[in-house]
This record gives C-alpha cells, structure tokens and sequence, in this order.
C-alpha cells in the first residue's frame, strides 16, 4: 500500500474532483455571494449614510446662515426705522416751534396794529375835540384860514405828545 | 500498516476501495453539510453553521491574502483552499473517529481479501499515499495551469534551475506530509488497541489511546490547515500577474 498505485491516485483524485466540484457549486458559491451582497449592502449603507449626513451638514449650514442673513435684516431694519424715528420727531418739534414762533409773531404784529388803530382813533378824536373847544373859545375871532392853520398845528403837537 | 480490500489487485492499476469509499464518502458528507448551511443561509442575521463556514472563508481568504501577491490570485484561489480545507479537515478527523476491523471468513479473490486476514475498513482517505499525492499533482497543475496565464514571465522563473528541484519536491512532500503524518497517527491507534489486556479485561492502553487521540485531533486539524495554507502558497509561487523580483 505504500506503493504507488497508479489507480488509486486517479480514481481518488476523481472522487475529490466530484467532490469539490458538488460543495463548490452547492455550498461555495452560494456562501461566497451572500457574503459578497452583504459587503455591497454594507458599503451601500455606508456610503448612504455618509451622504445623507453631508446633506445634513449642508442643510444645518444653510439654515445657519439664513438665520444669520435674517438676523442682521432685522437688525438693520430696526435701525432704519430707529433713525427714520428720530428724524421724523426732530422734524416734529421743529416744526412746532416754527408754527409757534410764527403765531407770536403774527400776535405781536396784531397787538401793534391793534394799538395804533386805537391810539389814531383817539388822537383823532382829541384832535377834533381840541378844534372845537377853541372854535367855541374864540368864535367869531378866527378867519377860515386861521382856523385851518390851527387845527394843523395842534395835530402836529399832539403828534409830537403821543409819540 | 492497515490492510484494504483491493480491486485489480494483480494489476499495476490496482484501486484501493477503502480509500476511494471515504474519498467520495467524505465528499458527500461535506457537501450535505454545507449544503443545508448554504440552503439557509441570511444574509442580516447569520447563526449557528452559518457563522462557521463564513468565518471558515474568511479564515481562507486571510490566508491566501498573506501567501499570494495579488487579489485576482485570491479570488482565484479561494474555492479551491477553501473547499480543501474543509474536506481535508473532514477526512483526516475520519480515522480517528471510529475504527472498524473487518474478517472475511472465506478468501474473496475479487477484492484480494484473504481468510483470515483482518482488515480495517475505516481509515482517512488521507491516510493513503496515493491520495495525498494525487492531491498535491493537482495542486501542482493548478498552480502551472494559471501561472502560464502569464507564459512568458512562467518561463523566466526558470532562469534559476533550482526552479526546478522545487517542481519535483514540493507536490513530493506535499503529499507525502500529509499522509505521513495522518498514517502515523492511525497506524499507532490501531497499535495501541492491539495492546493485551490485563488480566484479560483491564485495558492498558486506554490512557495511552486516549492521548495519542486528542494529538492526532490536534495533528489532523494542523495537517488540514498546512496542506491548504501550502496549496494557497504554491499556486502563488506561480501568480505573475504581478511582476517579481
């Protein structure tokens, strides 16, 4: 038996050729392509995973950034609108203080009229009084002219008395 | 040395029964095995055989991934070690379990089986010389088979001649270390339990076979795994694809 036997060696050979040839097709190959599906599967999920979480960031980065661009739109349209405030009460006060300065203005010039419409009525008043007394004081002793140049006269002294 | 029944004993072409029974034996066993693993197999949640032959792939593929320079070679190789691996591990557990001795009675010229010859009717299929080598042929032919993919570069390793010792030697110890050590093995079990009893009923050689037991376990499986581990190494030798030294 520790000879070779030619016949041996082959028929045996064939029985394992038979044999690796059934496991191979009955168990290896199935074995080996589950395996091989797994590993696709897992890298699948793996490179998934990976671009579903780039995509997160992404999104979490643009997010962030709208706020930010919110954020500094808000605050700059408070600002505006602050100042726009400011302006428009500055203009308000100043306004008012013109309209006032104008109403005592225009009083002022009422009160001055006023005052010499009054003071001429008076003064013509007193004019014609002051004729009268001396017409009666010295009727019949004063031409026409005499007269005239009196009632002139007395206008100017009580021009100079009022004034 | 265990005896077989013969066929064309007389003859240069003479077959050993026994051991091309268990080879096919062997095979099936394999095959039935596996294949109700492969017939259930998930790929979310694998258990019990499932995980073993995966792990038993995995286990291969490191191997030849250590012994060949490139991943087609792996990829090429992978069944062929990996259906070799289980099957040899198989078969060389196959001696150890059980030993049957078998006594005719009456010659029976056709299988070369004399009267009162006893012969072993369970021994590995590894445990004959011819197997082992016709094993290690393959594998030699294989490993030329795919390097002459690459026929000039297969030429240029032989500029050293010892290129070619080394095709001589090493499908010769290939086979031969394997069959040596798992004939070793079964020739000394069938020795122990020819040991007399004491007394006629105590058995001696218990302790003894019990031992040399679990080391021919532990030689079986190291025999499996250095037959395969050289197989990966040897059709490396011839992986031109990548270009040596």
């Amino acid at each position: 038996m520790s000879i070779i036997d030619p016949g041996t060696m082959i028929v045996s050979l064939l029985g394992f050729l038979i044999s690796f040839w059934i496991v191979k097709r009955v168990a290896f190959q199935p074995l080996a392509n589950m395996m091989e599906q797994r590993r696709k599967h897992i890298e699948d999920q793996i490179q998934s995973a990976e671009r579903d979480r780039a995509e997160a960031e992404r999104l979490l980065a643009e997010q962030r950034r709208l706020l930010e661009q919110t954020r500094n739109e808000v605050r700059d349209m408070l600002d505006q609108a602050r100042a726009r405030a400011d302006e428009q009460a500055r203009q308000i006060v100043e306004e008012a203080r013109a309209e006032a300065d104008r109403l005592i203005a225009e009083g002022r010039q009422l009160i001055e009229r006023e005052r010499a419409e009054a003071l001429a009525g008076a003064m013509q008043t007193l004019s014609e009084l002051t004729v009268e007394l001396t017409t009666k004081l010295l009727r019949g002793h004063v031409t026409e002219s005499a007269h005239r140049e009196m009632v002139s006269e007395a206008e100017k002294h009580l021009e100079e008395l009022v004034s | 040395m265990p005896k077989h029944p013969m066929l064309f004993a007389d003859h240069w072409y003479r077959i050993d029964l026994v051991t091309v029974f268990w080879t096919l034996v062997v095979g099936a066993l394999v095959a039935i095995v596996l294949g109700v693993v492969a017939r259930r197999l998930d790929m979310r949640s694998p258990r019990g055989l499932q995980n073993v032959m995966e792990w038993a792939i995995e286990f291969t593929r490191s191997m030849a991934r250590d012994t060949m320079p490139s991943e087609q070679g792996v990829n090429f190789v992978l069944p062929f070690a990996f259906v070799t691996l289980v099957y040899l591990f198989v078969a060389n557990w196959l001696g150890l379990i059980v030993t049957i001795e078998f006594e005719p009675g009456r010659d029976i010229p056709v299988l070369h089986m004399a009267e009162h010859v006893k012969y072993s009717l369970n021994n590995s299929p590894t445990e004959n010389m011819n197997m082992t080598l016709g094993l290690a042929i393959l594998v030699w032919l294989v490993s030329h088979g795919y390097g002459l993919r690459h026929p000039l570069r297969w030429l240029k390793q032989y500029r050293n001649p010892m290129a070619i010792i080394d095709e001589v030697t090493n499908p010769l110890t290939h086979g031969m270390r394997l069959f040596g050590n798992i004939l070793a093995g079964e020739v000394l079990i069938e020795a122990i339990l020819k040991m007399p009893m004491l007394f006629g009923w105590v058995p001696t050689g218990l302790p003894l076979l019990i031992i040399w037991l679990l080391y021919s376990m532990f030689v079986s499986t190291i025999q499996a795994y250095i037959f395969a581990l050289l197989l990966t190494l040897y059709i490396g030798h011839k992986d031109f694809s990548v270009a040596h030294h």
